[in-house]
């Protein structure tokens, strides 16, 4: 691998380039599924290959290859030159990087069970089992478990001499009931919708997860859902569980906080954000009880590592501090124009695609309260549980979320359940309308394997922490 | 130069169907040389090129299946993993759903590689990209968007005789044009084709900045029910929900398809009809699906009567459906998929369908829809990039961006009419050849701030 990035970043240089850096990048993956009670797929891949990216007349170039070979590595630094000299002439002002150190460093991620090595046959029987159970419930119609695995293995060079090897190992699996009847679907899923939970660790991760064990509430809850009543609509107290506050953290404040959207650089695609740079230590982004990290040193979290793709160190950085925003998601390009130096955010989705500003872990720091003490505080609201759906605009301010289930909370108890509960609203009104935190016996770091952004299209694993909060005055049961 | 011909796709399938030890074997090949130049603030930040050819193998024993892929083609990596495929097969209960493979049928393979595509070099690019944004930069406004072009070989083969490959090529360029913070603003167009034969950089650039210097200085509108006309752009985004949640055999027979135990009904207006049609004039990807049979025009939905889904060899097996050749790459999640979407056209023009409008919404596309409710195909999202008031018939103000909760099912049922012409886009799984249409009623539920 080192010959490889080294090869590459030597050609870039000689062709011309003033900076140049490489990643060879080997992954393996692995996926199990069944669906009502027969398997749906046993599959497994790899992808081996080498990118190269260079900043050559003030302009970036990117090229790659499949091609493992010191040949190849040699022809793409020559082309990502000629990518980058191209890209001047529709230039602006020349790339400049804010400085970083070199490191000559070896990082793993945890993992104590191989999951590759755990035979298939255990991992068939798991999910059957846990697929049996679902399908006791008359009502659930149709039903889905998986299990998943990621394993990669990349060396980083750069022309200013670093040379980093990171080897980390991703986890996850999931549960999902439907129920279907009367022209209606409900659904419950477990741990998480949308591909379950995911964190980095081995198949000790899927065995913490305990399906079967959570397989009859699922499909118990699913069956129940299709005579509960619709969501009301109006204005509430909106208790959200850790699960969907993952996912509210990360499309109204990991999304808007990534410095190249506020820059306008995802501006056709993704859209941009509502921030600009005369926000930061300005904006009021939420009620004092917002506090946002930014955080690639959590242990087990999908958004962890020791280096980002710029060879950038993992570090911890306050997003919003009491309810102050205080920073944003950067790049050693983009950090230079808020006179900072990278957080190491940057982040790509192969060895085929550019690095990115990307989430680590954005989390929803814990507050103080219990969840009992919390709907007990509630005279009345709404608790609603697991995300269904999500949208939001292109500057990350009107938002809508749809979850699986809600209970209405009266006079300080749980009440009704309520299906397909979905709520909306406006960024900054909303994270100022918190006025309670669950502590951290209810924070929780949920895996998004899932983050899309950029042209070509990149997914990004990226990982969130959060506990039950309390929103005000929230609008909920939109269009029912 | 795409990394491999059709010829050697062609060999490599066939030679990783021999490699696999199992009672059958199917082997898939994607090859492709992709590169893309991505210009924001009027200026190009991002331009990249890849190429990369990956193999995957499904392996059949008995009534089992199993799937293995990779990208590393020497050998010995080819054979370990076709085992890999017969162990996951090995591994798996019987499905005695399963069928075995597809027979080979006749495929016809027309050229859709286009050689002109091959000639787009990084430097055609940046004079496209210079051409669009100087229509932004003259007007004081920001441009950013993307100009991509991909040569792509897929080949199909299987142990019963399927031995098909075919190359094709895509060239896509958009472009938003926006305003300052003070006056907003904000317009798009896009182009998309097999190569850039009608590709106009000037007028894209044009059609954007006239855009957003008319949407400059939106006003609010209160949320409630409109009549709405949806631009092609808009359309092509709701068609595409349609077909990934409800025009699929799997999706019908399990019960969570707007069309499950409603075929035959009139479930939408008279005035739609909606076919999936891989030979359209329009058309220019694959005309065989991944299991290699040819795929089959498919009426999904005539004068609003629904008609049936597609299937693929599995789907249509269980459900006594002849096979429509719509399946997706082993293994497959969603089941059969239309991926050529398109909405037979109708007599009007966008101006004719505003100037029947009393007050409603004219919607230029859409931002990051999601469905709330598949059965219903009951969708949230928001408009961007140009949404205008009509008022007495005639185009009046342009509107802050606007959220919209409401089924497409129910709305494709109230459709008062339909544009001639129709365009042609890329959509998030496959493609659309979207007409305009007006709907009666559309559900505006917020606005954006």
């Amino acid at each position: 691998m080192r010959d490889l990035v080294l090869a590459a970043v030597d050609a870039a240089m000689l062709a011309g380039a003033r900076y140049a850096d490489a990643r060879v990048v080997d992954s393996r993956q692995e996926s199990v599924s069944v669906t009502d009670g027969r398997v749906e797929a046993v599959e497994s891949g790899e992808s081996l290959g080498l990118g190269v990216r260079v900043i050559a007349d003030g302009s970036w170039g990117f090229a790659s290859t499949s091609e493992a070979s010191t040949e190849a590595a040699s022809r793409i630094g020559l082309e990502a030159v000629k990518l980058a000299r191209a890209a001047s002439l529709v230039s602006g002002a020349p790339v400049e990087l804010s400085p970083v150190e070199t490191y000559d460093a070896m990082w793993s991620g945890p993992c104590e069970i191989d999951p590759f090595g755990v035979p298939l046959e255990d991992k068939i029987a798991l999910l059957l089992e846990a697929d049996r159970i679902m399908r006791a419930e008359p009502a659930v119609k149709l039903t889905k478990a998986h299990l998943g695995f990621y394993r990669e293995h990349k060396f980083f060079a750069s022309s200013e001499g670093s040379c980093i090897e990171q080897r980390h190992t991703e986890s996850g699996g999931g549960l999902v009931a439907h129920a279907i009847g009367n022209g209606e679907m409900l659904t419950r899923s477990y741990p998480n919708s949308h591909g379950g939970n995911w964190l980095q660790g081995g198949y000790e991760v899927i065995t913490a997860f305990d399906l079967p064990a959570h397989a009859s509430r699922v499909a118990e809850e699913a069956a129940a859902l299709l005579t509960a009543a619709p969501c009301p609509s109006g204005k509430t107290n909106l208790i959200i569980d850790d699960s969907q506050l993952a996912l509210q953290v990360h499309e109204s404040i990991g999304h808007p906080a990534e410095l190249d959207r506020v820059l306008g650089d995802e501006a056709a695609f993704a859209g941009t954000s509502f921030l600009s740079l005369n926000d930061l230590d300005r904006l009021r982004y939420g009620s004092r009880l917002v506090n946002v990290t930014a955080d690639s040193t959590v242990p087990g979290s999908l958004g962890s590592f020791a280096f980002d793709d710029e060879g950038v160190p993992a570090q911890r950085d306050h997003i919003v501090r009491e309810g102050l925003l205080t920073g944003f998601l950067t790049s050693r390009e983009s950090a230079r124009l808020i006179g900072r130096t990278s957080n190491g955010c940057m982040r790509a989705d192969g060895w085929n695609r550019i690095p990115l500003v990307r989430m680590t872990t954005v989390s929803l720091e814990p507050g103080t309260w219990s969840i009992d003490e919390l709907i007990a505080d509630t005279d009345d609201g709404l608790y609603v549980e697991t995300n269904k759906s999500w949208s939001i605009d292109d500057k990350r301010l009107n938002f809508q979320f749809a979850c699986e289930i809600g209970w209405e909370i009266k006079n300080g108890e749980l009440g009704r359940i309520v299906k397909s509960p979905n709520y909306t609203g406006i960024t900054p009104e909303f994270w100022n309308s918190c006025d309670a935190v669950c502590s951290r016996d209810h924070w929780q770091v949920w895996g998004l394997p899932n983050c899309g952004k950029g042209e070509p299209l990149q997914v990004a694993h990226v990982a969130h922490g959060a506990s039950p909060a309390r929103f005000r005055d929230v609008r909920t049961g939109v269009g029912r | 130069m795409s990394k491999l011909t059709e010829d050697q796709a062609r060999e490599l399938a066939a030679h990783v169907v021999a490699l696999t030890q199992a009672d059958q074997a199917e082997a898939v090949v994607f090859s492709h040389d992709s590169s893309l130049t991505r210009f924001a603030a009027n200026r190009i930040h991002q331009n990249v090129a890849e190429t990369d050819t990956r193999v995957s193998v499904r392996a059949v024993t008995g009534t089992r299946t199993g799937v293995a892929s990779t990208n590393i083609l020497d050998g010995e990596t080819l054979s370990e993993c076709c085992a890999a495929a017969v162990a996951a097969a090995s591994s798996a209960p019987k499905d005695p759903k399963f069928s075995g493979l597809p027979s080979p049928e006749p495929v016809e393979t027309p050229r859709r590689a286009s050689e002109t595509a091959e000639s787009f070099t990084p430097e055609r690019r940046a004079e496209t990209v210079r051409a669009i944004v100087s229509h932004s930069t003259s007007d004081s406004l920001s441009a950013a968007g993307s100009v991509a072009s991909e040569l792509q070989v897929v080949a199909v083969a299987n142990s019963l005789g399927t031995g098909v490959a075919m190359a094709v090529s895509s060239l896509r360029a958009t472009v938003l044009s926006m305003g300052d913070g003070d006056h907003g603003g904000a317009g798009w167009a896009s182009y998309f084709g097999a190569d850039q034969t009608g590709l106009d950089p000037d007028s894209l650039g044009d059609r954007a900045a006239a855009l957003a210097l008319r949407s400059r200085d939106p006003v609010d509108m209160e949320p409630g029910k409109y009549s709405v006309v949806l631009a092609p752009e808009a359309v092509a985004e709701i068609l595409s929900f349609l077909g990934y949640l409800g025009f699929s055999a799997r999706a019908v027979d399990e019960g969570r398809s707007f069309m499950s135990d409603r075929l035959g009904e009139s479930i939408m207006s008279e005035a739609i009809t909606i076919v999936d049609d891989a030979w359209a004039p329009e058309s220019f990807g694959l005309t065989f699906d991944f299991e290699g049979c040819p795929k089959k025009r498919a009426p999904l939905i005539e004068n609003g009567v629904a008609i049936g889904p597609v299937t693929d060899s599995y789907w249509a097996g269980r459900s006594g459906r002849k096979n429509t050749g719509h399946a997706l790459p082993a293994p497959n999640h969603l089941g059969p998929v239309p991926l050529d979407l398109q909405i037979k056209p109708g007599r009007e023009s966008m101006d004719s369908l505003v100037a029947t409008v009393e007050r409603g919404v004219y919607v230029t596309r859409f931002h990051y829809v999601n469905a709330e409710d598949p059965v219903t195909v009951t969708l949230t999202g928001m408009t961007r990039d140009g949404t205008f008031l009509i008022e007495d018939g005639a185009v009046t103000k342009p509107l802050k961006n606007q959220r919209f909760t409401q089924s497409a099912v129910i709305a494709l049922n109230e459709v008062l009419g339909v544009t001639l012409e129709r365009e042609f886009f890329e959509t998030m799984i496959g493609t659309a050849l979207a007409p305009g249409l007006l709907i009666q009623s559309w559900d505006f539920t917020g606005q954006t701030t």
